[in-house]
């Protein structure tokens, strides 16, 4: 059913997301769709200024980071109420029904990404006024780099509706929270050769710990993606088996 | 023409030779009917022929045919030949024109009215990460979901490009410019200006560094020359010296003040906060200062013709006016008076500082806000200013949506007029549901 070279349009039909008698629900359709990407976008801002007011030690960024948080906030709200208006006045069916159903819980964990970015741009202010240690948070970089792909790339798999892109990306989760317990136990060496780094080690640790939560909700974002494209709830299940399911259905004549 | 009336001559030819031929047997008329069946007969082969050719089921020759009918194929033949030459010349052309836009070493996007790609090139493809087989139809605020490229993507306002940062890499910088054209559509040009933008940081990062270690050194200077100037054994001959470069250093540590003040300007970047400032009691602090500083006799009037509220940054609203009033101070002699305004209408809130000093000429009003720009080098240097005053002002102001206005007269004063916004205006009966909002 699924092949990787249909164009976008084509897909939207393959995924039964895309004919309509009334051109009025489509436009609505998409209209949610961008507003759920573009609060997105304001997420992956979000996390991207969180990070860099860490690792900059701005401590004004990392203010100006957390007071923004009821942007999200407030879009999850608006998305939500459009979502229900779709849902009693157009009693929408299969594919739409299945759009609608994961964009209301797609905003829910991007919400959550959110209040994650708020956490780390407050401790990030905190930590501003404070030595920046010898390695300059390499590893913390680079736990946020992959969590700020990952999260692009769930997003991106929800504008494209691109469920192998799903796929891949749900599977990096692992990636970070490899790295997430390197980190914890690093901090771990780091606490018992200086006492006195306990409290920033502390810190880092919340840091780290928000961002593979975060990791965890981009993962469920693309969970909704699969759920979208193929119908087919992947909660709970190992990626491995969607994988196989998926390839044997789509070899199907 | 002769061929026409050949044509008719052999038909008439072979019809009379039928009739010839069948007067011996007695049968005119068959033999007359026989000819003209061979003569249609001949025609509608050729019909068939021609009509086979030209739907193009035998290939692209040309059937062989003698005559008028030969003249005729051949006349269509020619018509087709240059058809085929103009179409495979503008095929060449799109192709080349095509290939060239590909290969264009900015990124570049058509999008259609509702903004969906319809096409991009190989370097768009790279700086925002399209992918040619799937993102053909996507809306593109669906995949550059940077929330300043969608507010720039709504506003309608396209006279200006956009920075923004590269949605995978926070490093890679891209300037983005929509150009309108057609019915609707528009073209996306976009460009890695990760270089030019690092430049900048660096210069701005140099100037803030700079004047912050220079102010260590010159704060001791001027505490040793403070000590020297009070000390009373001290050679006569040194006190004129240590005083002017007491002064001088004073001067030095206001120019690195107000360096430090540009920068920080500089790197805050977005529009200032929104704090309610009441502007005619600030008004009547800076004129409460400047008496003090000028002395009982000088005539410094405020003139309050609003109480609206002022929505800003407080710190830089003071440091702006302040600096408007200084200048004012420094420019007008003695016995000159200065009038501090504050109105407001529907446009929004206008703030002015009117002297009777010395004006400025014309020519120089455009070029006032430059940094370091003097109207008159010795002037200036006896008045001890740091050349960065007004700098200072356009910058906050820049900051706040507003415009700077300079009137002046040579020898009789000028008028510098703040123009800000409406929206930034709040009447103080309003003023606790404001901030509830902003809550």
């Amino acid at each position: 059913m699924i092949e990787p070279r249909l164009s976008y349009s084509k897909r939207m039909e393959a995924a039964d997301l895309s004919h309509h008698t009334s051109r009025r629900f489509n436009e609505d359709l998409e209209r949610v769709r961008s507003k759920v990407l573009a609060m997105g976008g304001l997420v992956e801002e979000q996390l991207a200024g969180a990070l860099n007011a860490l690792i900059d030690g701005d401590s004004q960024l990392g203010q100006a980071i957390a007071k923004k948080d009821y942007q999200v906030n407030g879009m999850e709200v608006s998305i939500d109420e459009e979502c229900s208006r779709i849902l009693a006045t157009r009693a929408p069916a299969a594919g739409d029904l299945r759009m609608i159903v994961a964009t209301i819980k797609t905003i829910t964990d991007l919400e959550r990404i959110g209040d994650e970015c708020e956490k780390i741009a407050l401790i990030a202010a905190r930590l501003a006024s404070e030595e920046r240690p010898a390695d300059h948070y390499r590893e913390v970089k680079h736990l946020g780099r992959i969590t700020r792909t990952m999260v692009h790339e769930a997003l991106d798999s929800f504008a494209r509706l691109d469920a192998e892109l799903a796929i891949t990306t749900a599977r990096s989760d692992r990636v970070i929270d490899e790295e997430y317990e390197a980190i914890q136990r690093q901090s771990i060496t780091f606490m018992m050769e200086d006492p006195r780094s306990i409290r920033r080690a502390l810190d880092i640790m919340w840091v780290v710990r928000a961002m593979e939560r975060i990791g965890d909700h981009a993962k469920n974002v693309c969970e909704y993606v699969i759920y979208m494209v193929h119908g087919k709830d992947v909660r709970h299940t190992s990626l491995e088996r969607v994988e196989q399911e998926i390839k044997s259905r789509s070899a199907r004549p | 023409m002769s061929l026409w009336w050949w044509l008719l001559a052999r038909i008439v030819a072979a019809l009379l030779a039928g009739l010839l031929a069948g007067l011996p047997f007695g049968h005119p008329a068959a033999g007359v009917a026989l000819v003209a069946s061979v003569v249609v007969a001949r025609l509608l082969y050729l019909l068939r022929t021609t009509q086979r050719w030209l739907r193009g089921l035998s290939g692209a020759e040309a059937p062989e045919a003698s005559g008028a009918w030969g003249e005729l194929i051949s006349l269509i033949a020619r018509l087709q030949r240059r058809k085929q030459y103009h179409k495979r010349r503008l095929m060449r052309l799109l192709r080349e024109l095509r290939r060239s836009t590909a290969a264009i070493p900015d990124g570049v996007v058509v999008l259609n009215p509702q903004g969906e790609i319809l096409w991009f090139n190989r370097m768009a493809a790279r700086l925002l990460h399209l992918r040619s087989r799937t993102d053909v139809g996507m809306r593109i605020e669906n995949l550059m979901r940077q929330p300043e490229f969608i507010r720039y993507l709504r506003s309608g306002d396209y006279a200006l490009p956009v920075l923004v940062t590269a949605s995978v890499d926070a490093d890679v910088w891209l300037q983005i410019h929509l150009v309108p054209y057609g019915d609707g559509q528009s073209l996306m040009l976009v460009r890695d200006v990760t270089r030019a933008q690092r430049l900048e940081a660096m210069r701005k990062d140099f100037v803030a560094n700079a004047s912050h270690e220079l102010r260590s050194p010159l704060t001791v200077i001027a505490g040793y020359l403070e000590t020297l100037g009070q000390d009373l054994d001290l050679d006569p001959a040194l006190a004129a010296p240590i005083a002017e470069m007491r002064r001088q250093s004073t001067r030095m540590t206001g120019i690195i003040e107000d360096l430090l003040s540009l920068s920080r300007l500089e790197a805050s970047g977005d529009a200032a906060e929104r704090t309610p400032i009441n502007v005619v009691s600030m008004l009547e602090h800076l004129r409460r200062d400047l008496v003090a500083r000028l002395g009982q006799g000088a005539s410094v009037q405020v003139e309050a013709a609003s109480t609206a509220w002022l929505l800003g940054d407080e710190a830089q609203i003071h440091s702006a006016f302040a600096n408007l009033v200084d200048n004012a101070a420094k420019y007008t002699p003695q016995g000159g008076a200065i009038t501090l305004r504050w109105t407001s209408d529907t446009a929004g809130g206008h703030f002015s500082v009117q002297d009777t000093g010395i004006g400025i000429g014309p020519e120089h009003i455009p070029r006032l806000t430059e940094r370091f720009y003097r109207v008159d080098p010795g002037r200036s240097r006896a008045t001890g200013g740091s050349g960065l005053g007004l700098a200072i002002v356009k910058h906050v102001l820049q900051r706040h949506g507003a415009t700077l206005e300079i009137t002046s007269n040579e020898g009789r004063g000028s008028i510098f007029s703040c123009h800000f916004p409406d929206d930034r205006l709040v009447t103080e009966s309003k003023l606790p549901q404001t901030r509830g909002a902003h809550d």
